[in-house]
């Protein structure tokens, strides 16, 4: 029987994996992708729990989750694609404007 | 004139305003101009001020957040009036003798806005009003010192900015927790002075209060340890910025002992009079032995000037009429004295552009009406009698003899170490053979230098001879002053300490 | 009367504006003489007070307030009584004189407007020390003398500092700062005494003081009569702050004569005199000022015995001299002190002004070793010394018999014998060196030859000048009786003994021995020719007494260095390296924390992410920690 323990330690090794993602990886595209199966995590914890308690909110706000996930993939590809384009590279390691 | 307060604050500000319409040629006559006004008003102030009243005169109220209790709250007293005018008469001589010709209106409206802070300091009896120009005389300074500084300059004028700025935080702290308990006692808020004079703080209470507040006041005085960005901000500072930063600047510092600390925490005061005696003694002493040692003449007043401030601490922290009046008196005179030294030392600067001692000696045969000005604002500074320098030294130091006679021995021993390093400044400036070739050719006084001079040595004398018109205002207002410190303090050992004067009590 | 008292007291002030008016121009004759006559003026005025006083008593006048402050008033107010009366008479008739004198004294010299200024302004400063009637006001005289004595002592300032063996006292302006910080310790002492004063009475009114000085407990008056007199100690330049009085001679001659001899020295005196209600309450510390007095009377005198030095010699006997007075007041005899006081200033200022005739002659030369025989070419000035010479030493009927002799019988009433002993000793000590300075200034071998020195006399004004000096000197103790009347009238009689009454004789004639014995002593030495015997000049006690018993060289390495040091690590070592390093160290820590810190901010995008999962971690663990807390 698959009970809400299972879904919740599935979304917590998603969430983990991209957390690692995030933090270990380079490539912004890496980052965007383990940023993506972090909000799958979260999606993941809300409906095991929605479901578990009979209350549709939570299902909603997945809906919203994946809503907002697709327009940012929408402007965060676009900007990646200009970086790119600008830079030659995705490597964070080159983007370090900001260095105080 | 109802408002000749608010006149006296807000005319250089409004003034210093216009000056930026002014042009550069006719700026010069502008600031002579309205510091002349400015220091007529500060005059009919005193004549139309009532000498026998010790109270608060000429208060004015307006309400700016009342419901937070800030309110443009100012008043003055006998204790105020006479560091206002001394404010505006420096203000005035320092912008009369002037020598810089670079960016001189920047000078001059800085100078001006530097008033507007100096007046409002001694003239607001609201605490956040007092805070806010306390703060906004650093502004200008730090301008003065940082722009037409030294070498150092910006080393000076940071640090005298940060340090100063950090005691005044601290005291802050201390204004709002007076503030806070004030609204907890009384459920209003209120920053005005009166209405906290009348808060009677529990001992402890009041200890934590006289640190907070001394930290502020200590740093602007200042007191040893907390000296250090002095020498280098007068090291620095071009002749005006140091003239009105030992002038009236520092007395901030020592006013706000008298203002504050006395008044609201008696108690605390009379509990810490041997703590802060002992750091009085060591500026005494010490920064005498400090100012010995330098070579540079300028450093040498400004060191002297931290030994002065230890005698006016003590006459304040004397408890008796006698000790406060002397030390507020010893404020003026210290101002008078001290600005005219720096002045003094403007002028040979201008000339020879140096102030090491070993590059003069026997400037008395080639400058003999400035060995004059300087011999006799010497002689008041090492406290002759029958100039301004004796009667506030002698006044303090008599009033701290009620409380210790050994520490007031001590602190006495000014008037041999202060003749020590005086009068071995003056033997390697003025006696003695013309050493340096280029010094013999160096003209006297001119009658500008003489113009700013010559009013200052007749206030020495005039002030040494006759104290009597400034002495009584003050010393009418501080035995208010003792009276009501004597009433609100609730331990015995304050009690026994704060003396009433006789006639204090004979009129009741 | 008021009107007296006033132009007495003011002349000076005005003789010295009005000369300060042309302190800066060239040398304008009628300076000197508008202020010969104001002094004058001053005197007559003082003269006519005495007469008044003599008549009718004291008067009393108040100016103005000064200082109003809390309980405390202190007014310009002055009385002159008796004994203020004859100081005002002594000060001013010998400033006058001395400002005559200087007419001819300071002739090219380029400052002679200056040095008028100056003079006047000294003895305005004199008077006022005299004539108040409060401490406070004599505080301001006593401070005031001590100015113009570091402006006149200091007057040839342009003079460079030499080492101590080619001039003992290094500078004029050397000696000038030496004399106002020595004084200005004095002064401690005597502010310390005034502060008692005003908190244990509440006035410093000499009246009141002195009629409320019964409710005082017995350890407070000696506190305030040990610190009155460590201030007299200082301006009378007693031990141990009398090195500056020998340095003083810097300055021009008339103004040793007038300040450092007749004058501002004997203020102190004057201060002990003032103040018997006081002293006579407490004989233990009168004892103990009589002690000192005869200690520096025979030390000065000691000092003076070997030395070489025409004005230093007639110093040392100032010091001297003014031990016998602080002797006689500290015994409880306060009007022989006063009259040892103004018989010294007669023959001591006119002793001066002759060695500042010899100098002139001399072309400011000093060592009498280089002069002799002079009394040929300087006959009048001869005489004059001769006198005052004769009156130092005691010899009668000159005034200093009188006066000394007067001082040894009060030592002898008292049974004091040591101190008369030694008093008696110093009167032979006193002949012989007087006569010392005599015989080789003026007898023996006319040594100045070999040096090239064309002595000549000083103007006729000048030796009139003198005369109505060299008169008192001779006559004025011929007045001792009329004096005393007149002075106890304020001051308590002093009654001898029957015992000393027989005595008296005896004691004379023991005294008038000594001094004889001296003088005879040194006409044997001296009046034929210098005999110099290295062997003596080399030995100990001549080498310690020549150079004053090592005590300048001893503060100078005791005090002044020190001191210049210690200031020297305060400044470079705790001001600079610990207090100054302190603030700087916390300016410099919150600096570094900060750049330190910035390491964090690499711009890279995973850093910061990393910096935020830890971050996230850590808030994590730390709720944890207070969930299983609560």
């Amino acid at each position: 029987m698959v009970g809400l323990n299972e879904y919740l330690i599935l979304s917590a090794i998603l969430f983990s994996i991209g957390v690692v993602g995030v933090i270990r990886r380079k490539n912004l595209l890496m980052l965007f992708f383990a940023t993506e199966i972090m909000l799958n995590a979260a999606n993941i914890a809300f409906a095991a729990i929605s479901s578990y308690h009979n209350d549709l909110t939570g299902q909603m706000f997945a809906f919203f989750i994946v809503a907002v996930a697709a327009s940012e993939v929408a402007v965060g590809l676009g900007l990646l694609i200009l970086i790119y384009k600008k830079y030659g590279t995705l490597d964070l390691d080159n983007f370090t404007v900001l260095k105080g | 004139m109802e408002n000749i307060l608010s006149v006296l604050v807000f005319f250089p500000l409004i003034a210093a305003l216009l000056g930026i319409l002014v042009n550069e040629k006719s700026i010069r006559a502008y600031g002579i101009s309205v510091a002349t006004i400015e220091f007529v008003l500060s005059l009919w102030l005193w004549m139309s001020y009532d000498s026998a009243n010790g109270g608060f005169q000429f208060i004015e109220f307006f309400p700016i957040a009342s419901d937070f209790g800030i309110n443009y709250y100012l008043g003055i007293d006998g204790i105020s009036l006479f560091i206002v005018i001394m404010a505006t008469m420096i203000t005035l001589i320092g912008i009369v003798s002037l020598s810089i010709t670079k960016n001189l209106k920047n000078l001059i409206i800085s100078l001006l806005f530097l008033e507007v802070t100096m007046v409002g300091v001694f003239v607001s009896l609201d605490a956040i009003v007092f805070y806010l120009f306390w703060e906004f005389s650093l502004v200008p300074m730090l301008y003065i010192i940082g722009a037409w500084g030294g070498e150092k300059r910006v080393y000076a004028a940071v640090k005298f900015f940060l340090y100063t700025f950090t005691g005044s935080l601290v005291m802050l702290v201390g204004m709002l927790y007076v503030a806070y308990i004030y609204h907890s006692v009384s459920g209003v808020w209120s920053f005005a002075l009166t209405d906290w004079y009348a808060l009677v703080l529990p001992l402890s209470v009041q200890k934590w209060l006289f640190w907070a507040f001394f930290l502020g006041f200590a740093i602007k005085v200042p007191m040893f340890p907390f000296h250090t960005w002095l020498p280098y901000a007068h090291g620095q500072a071009p002749t005006v910025g140091s003239v009105i930063l030992a002038a009236v600047l520092l007395k901030m510092g020592s006013y706000g002992f008298v203002r504050f600390s006395l008044p609201m925490f008696p108690d605390a005061s009379v509990a810490y009079i041997v703590p802060v005696a002992t750091i009085a003694i060591i500026m005494i002493i010490y920064t005498a032995m400090v100012a010995y040692a330098q070579s540079d003449m300028k450093q040498v007043i400004a060191y002297s000037s931290i030994s002065h401030m230890g005698v006016i601490i003590l006459g304040t922290f004397a408890m008796n009429a006698e000790g406060i009046t002397g030390s507020i008196f010893q404020m003026l005179s210290h101002g008078i004295v001290s600005g005219a030294l720096f002045l003094l030392v403007g002028v040979i600067y201008d000339r020879t552009h140096t102030k090491e001692m070993s590059q003069f000696g026997g400037l008395a045969a080639v400058m003999p009406k400035y060995a004059l000005i300087y011999g006799i604002m010497l002689m008041a500074s090492v406290g002759l009698p029958l100039t301004i320098g004796f009667i506030g030294e002698y006044l303090s130091l008599a009033g701290f003899f009620k409380i210790s006679p050994i520490m007031t021995l001590l602190a006495g021993t000014s008037i041999i170490l202060g003749a020590v390093y005086m009068l071995s400044l003056y033997k390697k400036t003025f006696f003695g053979p013309v050493t340096n070739e280029k010094n013999k050719t160096l003209t006297d006084l001119n009658s500008k230098e003489l113009m700013g001079l010559v009013p200052l040595v007749a206030i020495v004398i005039w002030l040494g001879v006759y104290p009597k018109p400034v002495l009584v205002p003050i010393d009418n207002s501080v035995k208010a002053l003792v009276s009501f410190m004597h009433e609100k303090a609730q331990t015995p050992e304050a009690r026994a300490i704060i003396k009433v004067s006789k006639s204090t009590k004979e009129a009741k | 009367m008021e009107t007296l008292v006033y132009t007495a007291l003011f002349a000076p002030l005005v003789s010295s504006l009005f000369a300060a008016l042309f302190g800066m121009t060239p040398k304008r004759q009628f300076v000197g003489i508008v202020t010969s006559l104001l002094l004058f003026v001053s005197f007559v005025s003082s003269a006519l007070l005495l007469d008044y006083v003599m008549e009718f008593g004291s008067i009393h006048v108040t100016m103005m307030d000064w200082i109003v402050a809390g309980d405390m008033s202190v007014p310009f107010g002055f009385n002159v009584d008796q004994v203020t009366a004859v100081m005002m008479t002594v000060v001013t008739l010998v400033s006058t004189v001395v400002h005559i004198y200087s007419n001819g004294y300071m002739e090219h010299d380029k400052g002679f407007n200056r040095f008028f200024s100056y003079l006047s302004a000294f003895v305005f400063s004199m008077m006022v020390l005299v004539m108040s009637d409060n401490f406070l006001g004599l505080f301001i005289g006593w401070e005031g003398v001590g100015v113009c004595s570091w402006l006149l002592i200091g007057f040839w300032y342009h003079k460079e500092d030499v080492g101590r063996d080619v001039n003992p006292s290094i500078s004029p302006a050397w000696a000038a700062n030496e004399a106002f910080i020595m004084n200005r310790i004095a002064d401690l002492g005597m502010l310390v005494g005034i502060f008692l004063i005003y908190w244990n009475i509440g006035s410093l009114q000499y009246d009141v003081v002195f009629s409320h000085l019964d409710g005082l407990s017995h350890g407070m008056l000696v506190a305030i009569g040990i610190f009155l007199f460590i201030g007299a100690m200082g301006k009378s330049a007693q031990f141990p702050l009398h090195t500056w009085l020998a340095d003083a001679m810097e300055g021009p001659t008339p103004v040793s004569a007038l300040i450092h001899a007749a004058t501002m020295v004997t203020a102190g005196v004057y201060l002990v005199i003032r103040a018997n209600p006081l002293y006579d309450m407490i004989p233990e510390v009168g004892y103990f000022i009589a002690a000192l007095g005869t200690f520096v009377a025979i030390f000065a005198a000691s000092m003076a015995l070997v030395n070489r030095d025409l004005k230093r010699i007639i110093a040392y006997s100032t010091l001297s001299q003014l031990g016998y007075m602080f002797a006689a007041a500290g015994l409880g005899a306060y009007w022989v002190a006063l009259f040892h006081l103004a018989a010294h200033a007669f023959f001591k200022a006119l002793l001066f002004l002759g060695a500042g005739n010899v100098m002139h002659a001399m072309h400011d030369e000093l060592d009498i070793f280089k002069m002799g025989g002079l009394k040929k070419i300087m006959g009048w000035t001869y005489a004059y010394m001769g006198v005052a010479s004769l009156a130092l030493a005691g010899i009668w009927p000159l005034a200093g018999f009188y006066s000394k002799d007067t001082i040894l019988e009060v030592a002898f009433n008292e049974h004091t014998y040591g101190i008369w002993f030694i008093l008696w000793l110093t009167a032979g000590l006193t002949a012989f060196y007087s006569f010392r300075l005599v015989f080789l200034t003026f007898w023996s071998d006319s040594r100045y030859k070999e040096f090239g020195f064309h002595p000549h006399e000083v103007q006729k004004y000048v030796l009139w000048a003198m005369a109505p000096l060299a008169i008192l000197a001779v006559v004025f103790g011929w007045y001792k009786d009329s004096f005393m009347e007149f002075v106890t009238r304020t001051l308590p009689l002093y009654e001898m003994s029957e015992h000393t009454h027989h005595m008296v004789g005896v004691l004379i004639a023991v005294t008038t021995l000594v001094a004889v014995g001296g003088i005879v002593v040194a006409y044997l030495m001296y009046s034929r020719r210098l005999k110099r015997n290295e062997k003596i000049e080399k030995s100990l006690p001549y080498r310690v007494l020549s150079n004053q018993y090592y005590i300048p060289i001893f503060y100078e390495k005791a005090f002044s260095k020190p001191y210049a040091e210690l200031s020297d690590i305060a400044w470079k070592e705790i001001d600079m390296q610990v207090v100054d390093a302190t603030v700087d160290g916390i300016a410099h820590l919150v600096e570094e924390s900060g750049d330190g810190a910035r390491g964090m901010q690499t711009g890279n995008l995973s850093d910061y992410l990393k910096w935020m999962a830890f971050g996230v971690i850590a808030l994590a663990v730390l709720a944890v920690f207070v969930a299983m807390k609560s």
